[in-house]
């Protein structure tokens, strides 16, 4: 439908347009977002108290899900790819065809269990839902220092597992070398409807009922004063957190960040920020990242966020099949892993996917999404977020005023200067253009990432000291 | 120049001397657009096209086969078997409760669905249903097109066989037509002849889609597709024709009609695509919903027009996400859908519900058979998944949304058009608008009922309107 595409235009500029006019009303507002309490299990609430208990978790398979995942491997239809195509369709099925073939000869899930069963795993009951998390403490600690917690929320279509590789430099920082000031106690929990964590059964379950389910988590597991982490849902997610509970949250790092509420300065910063950049607070590399305006921005949006669109619309639709597929869900998961690390990879034949993770890592997260059955779940998150419109809710419109930590890296998807997101977090106390590394910045550049979060931790402390002095 | 010596006795002031030039420039210049543009009828350049697998064979060989070879579907065990133990191994998904069709198709219906289709659904005999009408196969630009060609088994002395071509969408295909052939072919059998307008119907499918094969090479886009057409009529021995399309199938008939005029005697459309740009449009949007007739609305133009950011703007962004990710990653959403035949009719179905009517949202069971049958369905989906033609199906919309849409609304339309406005088709276009392109609209008709599978689910309202049109046509 020709007319359909002009609707897509439509849909970017009809977004800037909305929120021009609530620029309009704009006024700094310092409330705290208020906790949502929720009932997410199925049907009516209970009268009994909920059972609280914390329980060991462990990840376990079976030679029946292993045959059944085998048999769908086998029997996949593939559909031949157009001459010269790479990327540039989505992903490529003649690469898709080696990645399956290492899937079934190669790939060892039993031991990619144990894997992932090396950090300590639970799941304990809030708001009606099982909630899975990975919690791991220091392995030693030197005398009279204690571990700082600290709360890393996955996005999509990632998972827990993204964090594997970055948690022992941040529980055992000195054995990477980088130094013992800061040792901390990361719990990377499971969203709900993502990976082991219960899906929500109930409509209306959006980033600030998952930042409420975690801020109740956290409090049970005895944290009175933590830091967070986050990117992708995970930025959300932790944003509302802080707003939610600003006196609870020490610090907020994050390696995104998007902004919704835009306005005339916005606009103009787009038009003129490439030539008077100093005017708009924008520095050299902020110019480097954004512009051309069309190409990094518009296109860019039109070119990879169809996903987002039909997941906000449909998702039990487009999930459907791939609960069904194995190779649909690794061919879906994987574009992203390759567009969003590197914009670039969609001209090459493989998409770049094994330059920056291996095929283990890769499907690893795949099959999270496959033993657990929750990619449907897991799209109805875009739904429960975005379907009302962005700009039109209550967190958008709040700004943050905790400690927070921006870690810039250059192949994410959207770039947003330090002079549009301070107008959102009004208490930016570190803002890093990172060296190299994507979307999946855990994943992908561990060390950069941790070291971030450490001069970040590093800075919060020492302000908090010369506070109280 | 006689604007010019008319002036000359008066007053030369410094003003006049501005003024008077500049007034002729504007008279002069308004002259010389009004004269230019009545001269521009433009036609859409036909160009050529390879779609074949590997190097574009020497010009000489290009489609040296022009042989027109009979076809039948057929099916096996093998590929039954296969179906089967994929519906008996789907992973269902429980929906949030209260979701009815607004996350999508709703998974409990759904499980209804797959029963049906596993135990009583029977595929062969819908194949054989499928081959009660002649299938043929040809070979064009390469590759190879399938195509039905359904002749009247009996024509009275005298009377006059119209070749009607009619195209289908995404995500129907020719099957979408089967109840309409009977009633274009034969009227009178169904009481229907009102005007002694008798056809012979020629239903291809779209390279890509169902039995065509799919184009090899990119860039196979609506006017590649129209040039296809062309040269099937041309090769059935037809030198002029009529067109009948909605859905991608309007996009196609419409190329067709801009690319050779003089082949096509007529046009008609369930659906007119129509870019809504331009000041002027934004303007007669805002005064159409207080004062209609002034920007040439009827007052059922107005009832389906408005409230117009909610029928025309989020409407359109919530049933448009497909169009979105297969306009971009066609291999992508199309990868585990020619996996899983149960992900491939929720995605299909899905459409056949919302798009037959808005209403249908709230239902739990999507409203889908009020209005056609599970076996009807079931049969177009299967026609994409025996042809694993679901991938190069969406290839189809980032082929033609990769260049500027615009193209198309440049070229006008001038063969005799006839448009069926149905009242659930997604985005109502006013007379009015149409005629930016249309400029011939010979007969413009609000449909009663219907969405937009019109000839799926009101077979004879659409066939009525296509014969009133032709009758129209032919006493021009």
């Amino acid at each position: 439908c020709s007319s359909l595409a002009g609707i897509m235009l439509l849909e970017v500029f009809l977004v800037l347009g909305t929120l021009l006019i609530y620029f309009l009303f704009f006024k700094k507002n310092e409330e705290t977002l208020p906790f949502k309490d929720g009932w997410w299990g199925r049907g009516q609430k209970p009268v009994t108290k909920e059972d609280s208990s914390i329980r060991p978790f462990k990840v376990e398979t079976a030679e029946e899900e292993l045959s059944d995942l085998f048999r769908r491997l086998d029997q996949a239809r593939f559909t031949e790819p157009l001459e010269n195509s790479c990327f540039h369709y989505g992903t490529n099925s003649v690469h898709l065809r080696k990645v399956v073939s290492y899937w079934k000869n190669q790939f060892n899930w039993k031991k990619q269990v144990e894997v992932l069963n090396k950090y300590p795993q639970f799941k304990t009951k809030i708001q009606g839902i099982d909630i899975h998390f990975v919690h791991v403490k220091p392995p030693r600690l030197p005398e009279g220092q204690a571990a700082k917690p600290l709360l890393m929320v996955h996005g999509w279509p990632g998972s827990f597992y993204e964090f594997y590789k970055i948690i022992p430099l941040l529980t055992d920082p000195a054995s990477h070398g980088l130094g013992d000031e800061h040792i901390f106690e990361v719990i990377c929990p499971s969203i709900p409807g993502y990976g082991f964590s219960e899906a929500p059964h109930k409509k209306d379950f959006n980033s600030v009922s998952a930042a409420s389910v975690f801020y109740e988590l956290m409090l049970r597991l005895g944290f009175n004063e933590f830091y967070t982490q986050g990117g992708d849902c995970g930025w959300l997610i932790c944003t509302n957190l802080a707003q939610i509970a600003p006196s609870h949250v020490k610090g907020l790092h994050l390696n995104m960040v998007l902004v919704s509420k835009l306005g005339l300065s916005h606009l103009l910063s787009v038009l003129l920020g490439r030539y008077f950049p100093g005017l708009f607070g924008f520095q050299d590399e902020d110019v480097r990242r954004m512009f051309p305006f069309l190409k990094k921005w518009l296109y860019r949006i039109l070119s990879e966020f169809g996903y987002a669109h039909i997941q906000t619309t449909k998702p039990d639709t487009v999930g459907c099949g791939l609960n069904d597929s194995p190779v649909g869900l690794a061919a879906y998961i994987l574009e992203k892993f390759s567009s969003w690390t590197d914009m670039e990879f969609q001209n090459l034949e493989d998409g770049g996917l094994e330059r920056k993770f291996s095929l283990d890592d890769l499907l690893t997260n795949i099959m999270i999404y496959w033993v657990s059955g929750c990619i449907v779940s897991s799209m109805r998150f875009y739904k429960e977020n975005l379907q009302k419109g962005i700009g039109t809710q209550k967190h958008e419109k709040l700004t943050v005023q905790v400690p927070t930590g921006i870690a810039a890296f250059p192949n994410e998807i959207l770039h947003i200067p330090q002079a549009w997101a301070k107008k959102k977090y009004t208490n930016i106390i570190s803002f890093h253009f990172m060296p190299r590394g994507g979307h999946f910045a855990a994943f992908e550049e561990p060390e950069l990432l941790a070291k971030d979060i450490l001069q970040f931790v590093d800075k919060v402390e020492k302000e908090q000291l010369w506070k109280k002095k | 120049e006689s604007i010019m010596s008319q002036i000359r006795p008066f007053d030369y002031s410094q003003k006049n001397a501005v003024l008077v030039p500049a007034a002729a420039l504007g008279v002069g210049g308004l002259l010389l657009y009004w004269l230019r543009s009545g001269r521009k009828i433009k036609t859409l350049d036909m160009g050529d096209g390879w779609w074949g697998a590997g190097e574009r064979p020497p010009k000489g060989k290009v489609d040296k086969d022009t042989s027109i070879r009979p076809f039948k579907i057929e099916t096996s065990d093998k590929e039954i078997e296969d179906l089967h133990q994929r519906l008996d191994r789907f992973r269902f998904t429980p929906h949030v409760e209260g979701a009815a069709f607004h996350y999508g198709f709703n998974s409990t219906y759904l499980k209804k669905v797959v029963a049906y289709w596993r135990n009583q659904f029977d595929w062969r005999k819908q194949v054989e249903v499928l081959n009660k009408y002649p299938h043929f196969h040809t070979t064009i630009e390469g590759i190879d097109i399938h195509f039905i060609h359904v002749k009247p088994s009996y024509v009275p002395h005298g009377q006059a066989v119209r070749p009607l071509l009619m195209v289908h969408g995404w995500p129907g295909s020719f099957y979408e037509f089967y109840k309409i052939i009977p009633l274009l072919t034969e009227p009178a059998k169904h009481g229907l002849n009102e005007g002694g307008v008798v056809f012979e119907v020629i239903c291809p499918s779209i390279p890509g889609y169902g039995f065509s094969e799919a184009p090899h090479q990119k860039e196979f886009d609506s006017i590649a597709t129209a040039r296809v057409f062309h040269k099937l009529m041309n090769r059935l021995g037809f030198k002029e024709y009529y067109l009948q399309g909605g859905d991608w199938g309007s996009r196609i008939t419409t190329n067709m009609a801009q690319m050779l005029p003089q082949s096509v005697k007529g046009l008609h459309l369930n659906l007119v695509f129509i870019a809504t740009e331009g000041l002027g449009r934004v303007i007669s949007t805002m005064l159409g919903a207080y004062v209609p007739w002034l920007v040439g609305f009827s007052r059922e133009d107005a009832r389906r027009l408005y409230p117009f950011m909610q029928k025309n703007i989020y409407d359109v962004l919530r049933e448009s996400g497909y169009l979105h990710i297969q306009a971009t990653k066609p291999d992508t959403a199309g990868c585990g859908l020619n996996d899983s035949p149960v992900g491939l009719a929720a995605y299909i179905m899905e459409k056949f519900s919302t798009w037959t009517d808005k209403s249908f949202l709230h239902k739990d069971d999507g409203g889908l058979e009020s209005k056609y049958s599970l076996d009807e369905l079931l049969t177009n989906v299967m026609i994409y998944w025996v042809t694993s033609s679901i991938v190069s199906s969406m290839r189809y919309y980032k082929e033609n949304f990769a260049k500027d849409p615009r193209i198309h609304n440049r070229v006008a339309v001038y063969v005799p058009t006839g448009i069926a406005a149905f009242p659930q088709e997604i985005v109502h276009v006013p007379r009015v608008w149409a005629k930016d392109v249309y400029k011939n609209i010979i007969t413009y008709t609000y449909m009663p009922r219907g969405g937009h599978f019109a000839a799926f689910e009101e077979p004879k309202l659409l066939a009525q309107d296509i014969m009133q049109f032709v009758r129209k046509v032919e006493q021009l």
